[in-house]
């Protein structure tokens, strides 16, 4: 791990040179990828470290959203709240109702703990259509980025900016707060609250501030999304964004520090590029986090973080040889089966049955050939190329094991 | 002498260079920004086989400016969020026109996005055509100049209806008001109380309930049949429509309902018997016009496979107001610029097969035509592959159909 630091350098260099890398679109998927990031760290701090698994931080995050959009009203970037301060709002707002909402549910823990957190948060995606002043209805309530301190805010560069400068300043502060007592105590909350109590803490009041401690940053992304997209709409309160950041928080790693930051940048990345190209994603999307879970319980960082901190012992080239290979076979099989699954699509939409007459079946276009859809040749290569993947697969997993055994 | 004849020559080479880039001008960009993956897809994609419809028709009538149009697909994941992202990359991609239709709260997104595009890069606007946010506030409040609703609203929606019905002679004197709590089922609340003078009505109760929560609607449907109402006007849409009309069939009520979605794809399949006899106000019916209809239907069907229904053919005919103000533009060097085309459209009509359409210059709303149809076994043109389909009781003209310009719209013109 000595080579941490020297890595976190070049990320942020790279992060900070972006705007003159990439284009437009892709500093547009930056900025949403920065603000996944951070509300995965918020969740990753109440899930990971302290073991409380929570379905619905989506108030908080939305709870900051509105907060900032109605600041940013209120002030026009100037007086006590400028343009680049406007998380602090979204932050206060989230803190407060962390701690009222964490006060009720850090009262059980685990699977209860997880339905008042739903429920609190159904409660407010519930409320939030009927209070139209607060809410906007359904249209949503509107705003207008200020300029402050000399910098316009009208440029997608300068919202990356603002944007990136607030994700790494509360990751730097969720790993400070990770390395104090309080942080601390969140780990032995995580592992073994009863013993906790028996050595004199509050476990109540511990657990309640850490909530409202997580439900702050949640609160603070959730003012950067409604500062980026100059608006907040009560869907934000939908359930499915509580889901989507457990799910990025898993896939990422939920109990290495920046797995969940990694995860839910990963994820929306990944969104922005394949909406457009399929639209079966989502399909996609789900298939991920069943194969992680199945494979990679610990997530991906969470799975190469031990990778690292326990050789194999078989030595660098060698484990080198083994990734490549496994890597090298999973790509084929994943073709296949985007293969079978994008044929399949086309196969069955609307569109294509409308071009059916009378048995003939005209020909899909996909990956740039011309598949005739009757003909055994595009399944068998889908399958094919499956199967082929597949065995490799489990070809290298045999030899590993083989390996190993004539090892011990 | 010699550097004479060069500038001389420099200067006609520049000339002609740019009369050809004149006439060669950009190809029109036209992003369709829709909910077209997840659960809320059905809806997104009927948008987009409507919009393919008709672009291909302007295409094949020679495009814009010589060009055909070429039209970008943006999914918007269903949220503002997404909208957001997608506007913004639309717009680099070079897309002088938005469409999307699908819901009123990425509708706000999208007109907001698009008006503060237009502020901060003034000569290079974007103009937004909602194809079907019905939401008051998009022409109220939130109005601007470059955002042009071709669908109805529900003042709209509703006043057609009422008028419809009471024409037929099924109005009753007794009406209740029956919707979702959120600003569509206010919009459809408010807008019935309102009519009830004109039309000489009592509302004698009214109720906002939950939306999309309800599983048992026995409890409304009691209350519907204690205020002994005849009619029940709901702005109710899905399940809340369904489970609406089965549990008032369960409970043995004749009163009739008035509603604005039951055309929805998969409604009439659902409720099968119990939707017979009621009513809906829709842009469209099969069997207004027959001559100018039923090719259309025809010719639809071949494109892209379905009769169109529900959101579709007012699609389409949103999009024929858009080939009409693009055939008063003339193409810049850059392509299409976009204030000229607002002006064009906001003068625009169009002759669909349902009447004429207009766009009102004072809130940039569509005045068009409305059919109100009742659900019966004898309609031309089946619903969901039941043998029921929509009879058209009575057309309602343009300017009968149309509503006055809200007060909360105050519009900012350039210039």
């Amino acid at each position: 791990m000595k080579y941490a630091p020297l890595l976190l350098l070049v990320t942020v260099a790279v992060l900070i040179a972006l705007p003159w890398l990439v284009s437009g679109s892709m500093l547009n998927a930056a900025v949403q990828m920065l603000i996944a990031a951070l509300f995965a760290m918020a969740f990753g701090l109440l899930c990971g470290q302290a073991g409380m698994l929570s379905f619905g931080h989506a108030a908080y995050f939305g709870v900051g959203a509105f907060a900032a959009v109605h600041a940013m009203n209120a002030f026009g970037g100037e007086g006590l709240l400028p343009t680049p301060l406007l998380p602090l709002v979204g932050g206060a707002t989230g803190l407060v109702s962390g701690l009222l909402a964490g006060y009720f549910s850090t009262k059980r823990t685990g699977v209860y703990f997880a339905m008042i957190t739903l429920a609190l948060a159904e409660l407010l995606h519930a409320l939030a259509p009927h209070l139209k002043t607060v809410f906007g209805g359904e249209a949503g309530v509107s705003s207008f980025r200020m300029p402050a301190w000399g910098i316009g805010f009208g440029s997608l560069n300068d919202v990356y900016f603002l944007t990136l400068v607030w994700t790494l300043l509360c990751i730097g502060l969720l790993y400070l707060f990770s390395k104090t007592p309080l942080g601390r105590l969140a780990l032995g909350l995580r592992e073994n609250a009863h013993r906790l109590r028996f050595l004199g803490y509050n476990t109540h009041a511990l657990g309640t501030l850490i909530f409202a401690i997580s439900a702050m940053f949640a609160g603070i992304a959730g003012a950067l999304q409604s500062m980026n997209i100059e608006a907040a709409n009560y869907v934000v309160l939908e359930s499915h964004i509580s889901t989507a950041v457990v799910l990025n928080s898993f896939i990422g790693g939920v109990r290495v520090f920046l797995g969940p930051a990694i995860g839910g940048a990963v994820m929306t990345f990944f969104g922005h590029v394949t909406s457009d190209l399929t639209r079966v994603w989502l399909l996609y999307q789900g298939i991920i986090f069943v194969l992680v879970m199945m494979f990679l319980p610990r997530g991906l960082v969470g799975e190469l973080v031990e990778r690292i901190r326990n050789p194999s012992g078989e030595g660098l080239a060698r484990t080198l040889s083994t990734l490549l290979a496994r890597l090298v076979s999973l790509a084929i099989a994943a073709f296949g089966a985007v293969f079978l699954i994008e044929f399949l699509q086309r196969f069955l939409s609307p569109e294509y049955r409308a071009g059916v007459t009378d048995g003939n079946w005209p020909d899909i276009a996909l990956f740039s050939y011309d598949w005739a859809p009757l003909s055994v040749l595009p399944w068998a290569f889908g399958l094919g190329l499956f199967g082929i993947g597949i065995a490799l697969v489990t070809m290298v997993n045999r030899r590993v094991a083989a390996r190993k055994e004539a090892q011990a | 002498m010699g550097f004479q004849k060069f500038a001389r020559g420099t200067a006609a080479m520049a000339l002609v260079m740019g009369a050809a880039t004149a006439a060669q001008a950009e190809p029109l960009k036209i992003a369709l920004v829709e909910t077209l993956s997840g659960p809320q897809a059905s809806t997104g994609l009927l948008y987009r086989d409507a919009v393919k419809y008709q672009i291909g028709k302007i295409n094949e009538a020679g495009g814009f400016g010589g060009e055909p149009i070429e039209l970008l697909e943006f999914d918007n994941q269903g949220g503002p969020v997404g909208a957001a992202d997608r506007v913004r990359a639309a717009i680099s991609e070079g897309a002088t026109v938005i469409l999307q239709g699908s819901s009123s709260a990425v509708a706000g997104q999208v007109t907001e996005d698009v008006r503060k595009y237009n502020l901060r890069n003034a000569g290079n606007e974007v103009i937004y055509i909602n194809l079907g946010g019905e939401a008051m506030e998009l022409t109220g409040s939130k109005c601007h100049y470059y955002h042009f609703r071709t669908s109805p609203n529900a003042a709209i929606r509703v006043n057609t209806l009422l008028d419809g019905m009471k024409e037929a002679d099924v109005l009753g004197d007794n009406v209740y008001a029956m919707n979702q709590n959120y600003s569509w089922g206010v919009d459809v609340q408010d807008n019935t109380v309102a009519a009830a003078d004109r039309l000489g009505f009592t509302v004698v109760e009214q109720t906002l309930h939950d939306v999309n929560k309800i599983q048992d609607f026995s409890p409304y449907v009691q209350r519907i049949q204690a205020a002994d109402a005849d009619t029940v006007i709901t702005g109710n849409w899905s399940n809340d429509l369904l489970l609406l009309m089965k549990a008032a069939s369960g409970a043995g009520i004749d009163a009739r309902f008035g509603t604005a979605f039951l055309d929805q794809p998969g409604n009439i399949g659902n409720a099968g018997a119990v939707a017979e006899g009621h009513f809906l106000s829709a842009p469209f019916n099969p069997e207004v016009n027959p001559e100018e209809t039923a090719p259309f239907m025809e010719d639809y069907k071949s494109v892209t496979g379905h009769y169109p229904s529900y959101v579709e053919p007012a699609t389409v005919f949103g999009m024929m107001l858009l080939q009409e103000a693009l055939k008063e533009v003339e193409p810049t060097e850059n392509g299409l610029n976009a204030a000229d085309l607002a002006v064009a459209l906001e003068n625009a009509t169009a002759e669909t097969p349902m009447g004429t359409i207009s766009m009102r210059g004072a809130d940039h709303q569509a005045i068009l035509p409305m059919i109100v149809q009742e659900v019966s076994l004898d309609a031309q043109y089946k619903a969901d592959d039941t043998e029921y389909g929509f009879v058209p009781i009575k057309v309602i003209s343009a300017a009968d159909a149309e509503q006055p310009v809200q007060d909360s719209c105050q519009m900012k013109r350039p210039g």
